[in-house]
């Protein structure tokens, strides 16, 4: 499971990694512990979860979060086989009468992104995955009219995708390289199923963002540049006088849940905490972060003029972040909704 | 401000057209002269900048590359205001995306600047076996409705300096053109608000009081 949520500093002594290797081996059996009980308490994995989750139980618990998976132990395997079944029967139907059957515009669309994802990384590039994204992305597009696939839809499957072939596959082992077409045919249609599923819940709780000029993310990017006028008020005033316009930068942020600005990796460790507000993470948690995205780089930006602040936002360095920079991201996000969450009128009045 | 930030002309220009058609690559072979055969997709609106010398005067090119997928029609409309040109780009190898051209030269007349210059680009001319557009319909359909017409291919480089050094080139004959034959404001495109000439640059300054 490797480094979790406690990452050391070069000087730490073995002392100090043992310390954090018990802490963590005693997290995980928390979590393992609360995930035998025969109805899991939602609440409690929540807490446990914000700070993240496991590598190894983090498919089940992220079936959990996002209302998937039934807390009830004995429900889930017959729950697991209907929805599995369910989107099985669905793709057949689907695709019944091949690719001249299906809706043009949307399969063209679908069918010319899925290379496009993550292009760097073998796991995306392999032809049986790429398949089974364009299934998903096709299958979702059309059960959901009013957005349809929008692009940027097959950045938030990936996430999905890889933590749920995590669970097939030895610990050790890399996803992100894994080759999937040695994996038997059950196994790979339910990962593929219940990426689907999951990936529904979560575009459920943001479909606004994917309907006709994509109100959700507007909403959301007038309430960003409220908020920075608040908690860093020479940022936003720097910014609005060199012409920068918060949706020329933050457009993707809210798109893509900032998975264009940070690794696929980190985006898992982010969705942890994201999925424990689940159905709020996604649009009012995320709008947090991004507030905290964007102050982390204020004293670079308000050195910048109009070109180079485009440049540089859409470009973030975050290359050699450490899982440490998210989560000091995630905390910050946190403290500002808290401060500002339950008291809407402290962003109302900072015009 | 650094030295590579001097120019004499600043022109805002929007690249438009399909998905998929290479846009971004278009943009990334003539910024920083890379192609990538699997890049991510555009999500809304792209910017980045290339100087280029026309005539011992610099022009800045300011570029919005959009995303192609309809959905984002609403809010990359929002970049054509102030533009004062436009690569409209087809893929010669995808018919539809020459089909589709109509409907974006319709969306500039809706969003766009009545006098913006737009070149019309079939890109992909390295796919010559799989060509589904002749050139020759394409330079006619260019001709009849007044766009300027190239075909370029950003993966092998060929056309695309060129495709930009032209329409820029245009663009700075018109600027300055109105420039010597009226007087006042004109070389601020309309309602343009980041086209606005670099104040500090002398040139301009003078080209635009010189009559």
């Amino acid at each position: 499971m490797g480094d979790l949520h406690l990452i050391g500093t070069e000087h730490q002594t073995d002392a100090v990694y043992a310390l954090q290797r018990s802490k963590q081996k005693a997290r995980f059996l928390k979590f393992k512990d609360m995930l035998q009980q025969p109805v899991v308490d939602l609440d409690v994995l929540r807490k446990l979860s914000w700070s993240g989750v496991p590598t190894a139980i983090r498919p089940i618990v992220w079936q959990l979060l996002v209302g998937y998976l039934p807390c009830n132990s004995d429900r889930r395997n017959v729950a697991l086989e209907r929805k599995r079944k369910e989107y099985q029967d669905g793709v057949q139907q689907t695709f019944a009468r091949g690719i001249e059957g299906l809706d043009q515009t949307i399969w063209h669309q679908v069918f010319i992104d899925v290379p496009r994802t993550n292009p760097k990384m073998a796991l995306f590039q392999n032809q049986t995955t790429q398949r089974c994204l364009e299934r998903i992305l096709y299958c979702w597009a059309i059960r959901h009219p009013a957005s349809s696939y929008v692009q940027g839809i097959n950045d938030l499957v990936t996430p999905f995708f890889l933590v749920f072939l995590t669970a097939y596959i030895e610990e050790d082992q890399d996803p992100e390289s894994y080759d999937i077409s040695l994996l038997p045919p059950e196994i790979l249609s339910a990962i593929e199923a219940d990426s689907y599923w999951c990936l529904s819940k979560l575009l459920d709780g943001i479909q606004d963002n994917f309907t006709h000029a994509q109100p959700g993310i507007q909403r959301q990017i007038v309430k960003l540049r409220e908020l920075i006028c608040r908690i860093d008020a020479p940022l936003a005033a720097h910014l609005q006088s060199e012409h920068v316009e918060f949706i020329q930068f933050s457009f993707r942020w809210m798109n893509c849940l900032l998975m264009r600005e940070v690794t696929l990796q980190h985006t898992i460790r982010m969705w942890d905490t994201y999925l424990t507000e689940h159905p709020h993470g996604f649009s009012e948690f995320h709008l947090y972060v991004c507030a905290a995205f964007l102050t982390k780089w204020s004293a670079e930006l308000m050195r910048m003029e109009f070109q180079e602040i485009m440049l540089f936002l859409q470009d973030v360095p975050t290359d050699d972040w450490q899982e440490k920079e998210i989560e000091l991201l995630l905390s910050e996000a946190f403290m500002w909704k808290s401060l500002f969450h339950a008291s809407p009128m402290h962003l109302g009045g900072s015009k | 401000m650094s030295k590579d930030d001097e120019y004499d002309y600043l022109f805002k220009v929007v690249l438009i057209g399909d998905s998929g058609v290479g846009k971004s690559n278009l943009v990334s072979r003539f910024t920083r002269n890379e192609f990538n055969l699997e890049s991510k997709s555009t999500i809304g609106v792209e910017f980045t900048t290339r100087s280029i010398q026309v005539d011992a005067k610099t022009i800045k090119a300011q570029i919005w590359d959009t995303a192609g997928q309809e959905r984002y029609r609403a809010i990359t409309s929002a970049y054509y205001r102030g533009a004062v040109g436009a690569l409209l780009v087809y893929d010669i190898a995808k018919h539809a995306t020459y089909e589709n051209v109509g409907r974006w030269l319709k969306e500039l007349r809706d969003h766009a600047d009545n006098n913006i210059v737009i070149m019309l680009v079939g890109n992909k001319s390295d796919l010559r076996h799989l060509r589904a557009v002749p050139t020759d319909e394409a330079k006619q359909f260019a001709a009849e409705n007044g766009l300027s017409f190239i075909e370029t291919s950003a993966l092998d480089s060929s056309n695309v300096e060129l495709s930009f050094q032209r329409i820029l080139t245009e663009i700075y004959r018109i600027v300055s053109n109105k420039a010597l034959e009226s007087s006042g404001d004109v070389i601020r495109p309309t309602g343009g608000e980041t086209i606005n000439v670099n104040p500090n640059s002398g040139d301009v300054a003078a080209a635009g009081k010189c009559c």
